[in-house]
């Protein structure tokens, strides 16, 4: 990858004994928005710091523009960035804001005001310019911080939790108007979050963290299709894991009796997890004696979720329950209710194995 | 691309961030005002202890003249006078102000505003202004000395009288605020669980305010025992630390015992100041707990005995004031008592006359607008600074110190600093700017942590946006710093203003003919026999204070009405 936009290599930062994050090394294509994603405590924010200069790298090489940022100041970097508080001037207009970064430039007045104009038209603001951040709302701070910005055009846009501090509706309207605008503008994005969601929804690459180190760096397909660990498979979406012993390159033993999984490199005898999400749970007819891998349980209870039911079911002989996603039709069809009987499969190759960690 | 592959390097020495231009001009600054801070404070303290251990002609005596100290009953007393004053008044005080703090903060008493109003006079007033009321009041001629059955007005009851007046402000600040972050749920859920009132009171209410109730203890018991102008006045014989100091080093050019008996007072008033900030940070840790604010139910009987209460706190300091305002008016007491303005003829009396008067607008005036300069933007760099952690932290340090060292002692250590021969700043001797730098020093700590508080309250990362933004610093501080925390720059300008109209206590050492201050003005006449005229010129220092306080009322309103439109969202 020659024509990454920001490379960052072997970079670690240490607060005192504490080391917040361990060799990271990680490339991003012109353009591309990758978000990184991670509980709080990863390192995320820490690395978005780091790239931004604001608290500088123990070690490591940051790299922009095939230029070496590593030492630079904030003020010679090039980047823009949108705090989870928005930091918006209180006693400055929503216009003056947007302008904070263009005045100095020696850019003439009325350029000043169209360009000003053009971004707020933008972020649909058009007609706010004239009030302050307080008289807005915060879905409207917030565009007027993601304008401010981006208003001297910089190479590279930084977004530090900007959608937590906003309630679920205004958010999910935000994250496609977001996405939407750095699509338009092909503005290199970096986006830092813990909500999954929100990541899976906008980002063209996730970064997934964890105590300091990545753990998996793929798109949200591969990232919620095919974990790459175990912390990234029960940290995105709903998992259920089941402890086995292996018996061969793809089957396992429990309590329970054998399952099969997709292949893998683990060795016999070792101790793992397998793990497979809710929806891959397949309800068979109770009936059914060809299915040689049907297993039998009972519900424990039935959580109505409009387009499907979550489903606690307690399989015979299994030492946890599992969760299934089930629709509601196929609910009806099959008659899974709260104290009922169920049977249902688990495909083989939806079903992952990770070396058990401990 | 694969997870981070782990990859064995050599440890090398961490990277050093570049600065920029604006992280070196904030350097240089910072190093600017700590300068400040080491020559008006960090020096003069240094020369004044190593004072103490020399003799008169210089050389080195080791503890010889603390053992002279110990060695002479009379100056030894004085520490037990001061300790008794001191324990007495803080009692008293917290007790008187406690009970006006919970009227305050839990009844539903009428007329709030105008008893808090009167509760802070005493701030406005030198300390010595009550003294000079007491005398009229219970001195031997006094209109009610009946009163006191034959006691005596000069000593420590005087002392303690006027110190509670004069504490009283501090204290009540203090526990109104630990009165008004108590939570309405806890009181809720204890009355839910029926709990008595009386047990609520013990077991949520006393538990709740612990800390500033200890906070405000050793704030008033650090003000009685440094205070210099009640025990002056009102003392008689009865001798104190202070004033001690004050004696030695005026009375018997004594320069070295004063620098002894400063050390002496400097470890109470040192000591009271480090628990008292271990206990305010634990304060700080209750207050950051989302509280849900406690709204008091009205009750007639109890709302009308905290009236009545309220009524006579008032009485008790309006008294006082009143006092002195007839002291400065009658004629020729307690002989003709018809009133007129023969007392106001001050440049016939000694003190420096009217002169003094304007000397003193003239050196608050330049305390508060250099005050507030240097203060405001030495805790900005503090702030907002980046590296140089050490000597921020020394700043810090030394910003904090001030409000340990009794006003007499950082005078006494002017004297023994700005008069030394091979000292360069020798020249500011006996001038303006001597007496304008040390009231900036000696009230430094309050305006600095009233500037750190509005400070952390703005968003940490305006900075953050600016430098991204490629926005000089000093851009972002003029254009959104100052404008945001104008409410607290107005504060402590007229803090500095106020306290350098009242302060006797460093001053007293520093003026020079030419400088004469009101303050010490009225010790002066009061020391002379002119009561009268120094009564006079006390309410003088009150009705500028005041008209200062009243100014600043008005202007505070203004700025708030002006900026309504976007300060709303700084305060939720």
């Amino acid at each position: 990858m020659t024509d990454a936009f920001l490379r960052i290599e072997n970079l670690t930062k240490n607060f005192g004994s504490f080391t917040a994050l361990r060799n990271i090394s990680l490339s991003v294509l012109e353009g591309e928005f990758v978000c990184f994603l991670g509980p709080s405590g990863c390192g995320k924010t820490t690395l978005l710091r780091a790239i931004a200069g604001l608290d500088i790298q123990t070690q490591g090489r940051v790299e922009q523009a095939g230029i070496d940022i590593s030492i630079l100041p904030p003020s010679e970097r090039d980047f823009g960035i949108v705090f989870q508080s928005y930091a918006l001037f209180p006693n400055l207009t929503v216009e003056k804001n947007v302008a904070y970064g263009l005045e100095s430039r020696r850019a003439a007045r009325t350029e000043v005001t169209t360009r000003v104009n053009e971004l707020l038209s933008l972020v649909d603001l058009a007609d706010q310019g004239k009030k302050y951040p307080s008289q807005l709302s915060g879905g409207q701070q917030q565009r007027v911080a993601l304008a401010r910005a981006l208003a001297t055009s910089p190479g590279l846009l930084l977004l530090d939790e900007p959608l937590s501090a906003l309630d679920a509706k205004v958010r999910t309207h935000l994250r496609q108007e977001i996405k939407h605008l750095q699509r338009r503008l092909a503005v290199t994005t970096i986006m830092v979050t813990h909500d999954q969601e929100e990541a899976l929804t906008m980002a063209d690459r996730i970064v997934v963290m964890n105590h300091g180190i990545i753990e998996q760096i793929g798109s949200p397909e591969d990232i919620y299709a095919a974990p790459a660990s175990e912390f990234v498979a029960q940290f995105i979406g709903t998992m259920n894991f089941v402890n086995v012993v292996v018996a061969s390159a793809n089957q396992g033993t429990h309590q329970g009796g054998v399952l099969e999984f997709s292949p893998n490199s683990l060795r016999p005898r070792e101790s793992a997890r397998l793990a497979f999400r809710p929806e891959d749970v397949e309800i068979l007819e109770k009936s059914d004696e060809h299915n040689r891998d049907k297993v039998l349980g009972k519900v424990v209870s039935a959580e109505y979720l409009g387009a499907f039911l979550r489903v606690t079911i307690a399989p015979e002989g299994w030492e946890s329950t599992l969760l299934a996603d089930i629709s509601t039709d196929i609910a009806a069809r099959f008659v899974v209710e709260a104290g009922g009987d169920v049977a249902f499969r688990l495909p083989p190759e939806k079903i992952l194995a990770y070396q058990e960690s401990e | 691309m694969a997870a981070a592959e782990v990859q064995v390097r050599d440890k090398a020495s961490p990277l050093k961030a570049k600065s920029s231009s604006d992280d070196k001009l904030m350097r240089l600054f910072i190093l600017v005002i700590g300068a400040y801070l080491v020559v008006a404070l960090a020096m003069p303290l240094y020369v004044m202890l190593s004072k103490s251990v020399l003799n008169s002609d210089g050389g080195f005596v080791g503890l010889s003249n603390y053992f002279a100290y110990f060695k002479t009953p009379s100056l030894v007393y004085s520490i037990k006078n001061s300790l008794f004053v001191g324990l007495v008044t803080t009692v008293i005080t917290v007790s008187i102000a406690f009970v006006l703090a919970y009227g305050f903060t839990r009844s539903r008493m009428p007329g709030k505003p105008i008893f808090k109003t009167i509760a802070m006079i005493p701030i406005l007033v030198p300390s010595l202004l009550p003294g000079i009321a007491l005398i009229y009041l219970f001195g031997r001629q006094g209109i009610i000395n009946w009163a006191l059955f034959g006691h005596e007005i000069y000593g420590p009851i005087g002392i303690i009288i006027s110190e509670v007046f004069f504490t009283l402000p501090h204290a009540l600040i203090i526990i109104i605020t630990a009165l008004s972050i108590a939570d309405a749920r806890l009181y809720e859920a204890a009355t839910a669980l029926r709990a008595s009132s009386t047990r609520i009171f013990f077991t949520v209410t006393l538990p709740g305010v612990r800390y500033g109730l200890i906070s405000a203890g050793f704030v008033v018991f650090t003000l009685a025992v440094t205070d210099f102008g009640a025990p002056k006045v009102i003392g008689g014989d009865f001798n104190v630390l202070a004033t001690d100091i004050y004696k030695q080093v005026i009375g018997q050019q004594n320069f070295e015992m004063g620098a002894v008996v400063s050390v002496v007072l400097l470890i109470p008033a040192a000591l009271a100041f480090f628990v008292d900030r271990l206990v305010q940070k634990k304060q700080i840790a209750l207050l950051s707990s989302r509280a849900v604010a406690l709204e008091p139910k009205p009750s007639r009987r109890f709302d009308n005995g905290m009236l009545a209460y309220a009524l006579v706190v008032s009485f008790f300091i309006l008294g006082i004031l009143g006092m002195c305002q007839f002291a400065a008016l009658f004629k020729f007491f307690p002989y003709n008592l018809s009133l007129g303005l023969s007392n106001y003829q001050f440049d016939l009396m000694d003190g420096g006359g009217w002169d003094s008067y304007f000397n003193s607008i003239e050196m608050a005036s330049y305390t508060a607008v250099f005050g507030t300069l240097i203060v405001f933007y030495g805790a900005y760099l503090v702030e907002k600074g980046k590296g140089l952690g050490v000597i921020r932290g020394a700043f810090q340090f030394l910003a904090m110190l001030p409000m340990a060292v009794p006003g007499l002692v950082l005078g006494l250590a002017y004297i023994f600093f700005f008069n030394m021969p091979s000292n360069p700043l020798n020249v500011l001797y006996h001038t303006m700017a001597i007496l304008v730098i040390s009231t900036i020093t000696h009230f430094y700590t309050v305006s600095h942590l009233t500037a750190t508080t509005a400070l952390k309250q703005m968003d940490a990362q305006f900075e953050s946006v600016a430098a991204s933004l490629k926005q000089p610093f000093y851009r972002t501080f003029l254009r959104v710093t100052v404008p945001v925390c104008t409410p607290a720059i107005l504060d402590i300008s007229i803090y500095l203003f106020v306290n350098a109209m009242t302060t006797v206590s460093a001053v007293v050492f520093l003026y020079s003919p030419h400088t004469t201050l009101a303050s010490v003005a009225v010790l002066n006449m009061d020391d002379a026999g002119d009561i009268a005229p120094a009564a006079a010129m006390g309410m003088m220092i009150f009705y500028t204070a005041a008209s200062v306080k009243i100014l600043h009322y008005f202007l505070s309103r203004g700025i708030e009405a002006k900026t309504q439109a976007w300060r709303r969202s700084i305060e939720n």
